[in-house]
């Protein structure tokens, strides 16, 4: 493991491989810096997102993932999944909330201290998704709670989700 | 190219039948599950299929139940493998195995009405019962957890919100010391009605849910799925498309294989493991996005074929496939000189052979557990049967062996995908798909990365949906869990549960 490290330095290799149009293009640095920028004066470099699947397949939980390995690393702009909603700016949820859920993801809620926000992350929690009209669904987050900010996509991909952060900052800058 | 027996069997003797199968030896439990025909046929039926052992072949008993008598004498006593789908069947139909050990609600949480089933045709709900179950407070069917008593045993109550970016499920242990006593987790917090929505969504329309039933297996769903479709109207799909379909199910296996193995590492603390597998997963998973458009693999399948010609994306597909497992060698060089991180693998989260055929576990926990099943060997389909491969079984059954049978099957999958591409096919990517034909039914299976999934559909006078059945893998191996952490330390608890990584939406639906 040492070796490895020691080879990546003295090498200079690059272990990063940045995904094509995310770093390469300009308007995607831009937004990494945008977006680092924002949590820096809104949040003092520092924005907690707590995530809870309210029913999602799991797509969506691995894309909040991937956004903390080592392509993506969204923890350097500040930003990082906690685990706990009392450590929590704000929460993340995905899935169409089904009804067993429902419980759960209201009490997580409450126990956020305010002011909080909600994302609303891929097409099932901005409004059911596929599953819209199922009867053990409650067909989106808006229905349970209020939504801050929706992020669609089935997945949406790691740089959609860190768009999305981003366009939430840039509401509540506005706001102040 | 039918390889499915119906065996119709009397109400009085439908359990001695089943159990005589599967004590004979030479059948093998892969589901159980019922249909509501009483428009058509004034019953409702059970089914249960089994594989028979050395042959391509399917036989499933199927009995009535029809009139006041909605019972049948219970599987589970003599066939364990047998308890979730009996418990299912009853929470979904309202019929009721009589003996069964433990009937309790499997799918349902307290607050759901009493005898009420969501798929017998004629159910409806009250808008205020549904709202009443969001709420989650009122007790209509409380359940009961099992209570271990004795001098200092204490109950750890965890979830269904975890710590980790995870799905959602509650796990009770009954500790002592640090010690597991005993583990009952509550699953089916994320039921989302998805076998009563395919009924209403349509065959073609179908296979967008299938895709969604479970992220990380995405593809090998919407193959379980297309295939009993098209086995149910007599389709045969064209070459080509069965060459794409095996090969994005070993593309889908090798990265999710990648993905786990690192994130063990996350269960052992070891960060650069877990960065390093997060790394080359994903690469493969932005591979997907450019040869299929979606880095889920998904939108790629449809009824009669494929959507799209990923074999043209030859060049970039053995590029990156191959220097992803050149990285991925020199990870699993580094995880086995890792002797802090071994040490915790060895011994841990045991799962014995004979528990794990018992209770019909399947994929790489029953491989890992010295169970030589496998579906693309069982039952070859697509181009299976011409591809050369072994199964990767070992014996121990702990999360090592789990490791390493994934490390080993993820590499067979790698000269799988070379061999596929060295080949050529022929144009068509789909066949013309016409009417559905009415009454009847068929089996789609495949194994995904967790294990075999199956897909049971019939259609109706009109074609369209009477009823599907999905049974995924983690149905399966859900019960396992328990047997596997019983004597561990709480703190391996993590790591047991990532080496089987099983789905909680595709067991909960």
């Amino acid at each position: 493991m040492i070796k490895e490290i020691l080879r990546n330095l003295i090498g200079k290799k690059q272990v990063i491989h940045f995904p094509e149009g995310f770093s390469t293009s300009p308007e995607h640095t831009a937004l990494i810096l945008d977006l680092q920028r924002k949590v820096d004066a809104v949040f003092g470099r520092s924005l907690r997102i707590r995530q809870v699947d309210a029913g999602s397949c799991n797509a969506c939980e691995w894309e909040c993932t991937a956004l903390t390995n080592p392509v993506y690393d969204i923890q350097r702009f500040g930003i990082d999944f906690v685990a706990s909603p009392r450590h929590a700016d704000a929460l993340l949820v995905t899935g169409p909330v089904s009804r067993q859920m429902e419980r759960a993801l209201r009490k997580t809620y409450l126990a956020t201290p305010e002011p909080r926000l909600v994302i609303a992350c891929g097409d099932c929690a901005v409004n059911g998704g596929i599953y819209r009209g199922s009867y053990a669904v409650a067909d989106g987050v808006a229905n349970v709670m209020p939504v801050d900010c929706s992020i669609p996509g089935c997945p949406p991909s790691p740089a959609v989700i860190a768009a999305g952060i981003l366009r939430l900052l840039e509401k509540l800058t506005r706001r102040e | 190219m039918n390889n499915e027996e119906y065996r119709e069997v009397g109400i009085d003797e439908f359990r001695d039948y089943c159990v005589s199968l599967n004590e004979s030896g030479n059948f093998i439990f892969r589901l159980m599950f019922a249909s509501d025909e009483r428009r058509g046929e004034g019953c409702f039926k059970v089914y249960v299929v089994f594989s028979e052992s050395g042959s391509d072949r399917f036989r499933i008993p199927f009995t009535r139940l029809a009139g006041d008598t909605l019972s049948y004498r219970s599987l589970t006593p003599d066939i364990p493998a047998a308890h979730w789908y009996e418990r299912e069947i009853r929470d979904m139909f309202g019929l009721v195995p009589k003996g069964h050990p433990d009937l309790r609600r499997l799918v349902f949480h307290d607050s759901f009405p009493k005898d009420s089933h969501p798929l017998r045709k004629d159910w409806g709900v009250a808008a205020s019962d549904l709202a009443e179950w969001g709420e989650g407070i009122a007790q209509k069917d409380p359940y009961e957890f099992m209570e271990v008593k004795g001098e200092g045993v204490y109950e750890i109550p965890v979830g269904p919100v975890h710590a980790g970016i995870i799905e959602p499920g509650h796990f009770r242990f009954s500790a002592v010391g640090e010690t597991i006593f005993f583990l009952e987790p509550r699953l089916f917090y994320t039921h989302k009605g998805t076998e009563k929505l395919f009924e209403r969504l349509g065959f073609a329309e179908g296979v967008r849910l299938a895709e969604r039933v479970s992220g990380t297996s995405s593809f090998s769903h919407s193959v379980a799925y297309c295939m009993a479709v098209e086995r149910m109207a007599g389709i045969e799909i064209p070459e080509k498309a069965k060459a794409v379909r095996t090969l994005v199910l070993e593309l889908e296996r090798l990265y999710n294989h990648i993905g786990d193995i690192g994130n063990m590492c996350a269960g052992t603390g070891l960060a650069v493991g877990y960065a390093k597998g997060a790394l080359i997963k994903e690469w493969l998973m932005q591979l997907n996005e450019r040869v299929s458009g979606s880095r889920y693999l998904r939108g790629i399948n449809r009824i009669g074929g494929v959507t799209q010609d990923v074999l043209s994306h030859a060049d970039d597909l053995l590029t990156t496939v191959n220097l992803a497992t050149s990285e991925y060698k020199d990870l699993m060089k580094m995880l086995l000189g890792a002797v802090s991180h071994v040490e915790r693998l060895e011994n841990t989260g045991r799962l014995s052979k004979d528990i794990a055929v018992k209770l019909g576990v399947t994929g790489v926990a029953a491989r890992a557990s010295g169970v030589n099943d496998d579906i693309r060997k069982a039952h070859p389909h697509l181009l299976y049967d011409r591809l050369e491969f072994e199964p990767h079984t070992t014996t121990k059954g702990d999360v090592f062996a789990r490791m390493m049978v994934r490390a080993e099957e993820a590499e067979c999958s790698v000269s799988m995908i070379n061999t596929l591409l060295e080949r050529n096919y022929g144009r068509d990517l789909a066949v013309e798909v016409k009417d559905m034909p009415p009454h009847a039914c068929a089996l789609g299976y495949t194994e995904t990365p967790r294990g075999s999934v199956f897909y049971w559909v019939k259609s109706d006078a009109e074609g369209k949906p009477l009823r599907v059945k999905l049974r995924s893998p983690s149905f399966c191996n859900w019960p396992a869990v328990p047997f596997a952490v019983h004597g561990n330390i709480v703190p391996d608890f993590p790591l047991c549960n990532k080496s089987f990584n099983l789905s909680y939406s595709g067991c909960d639906m």
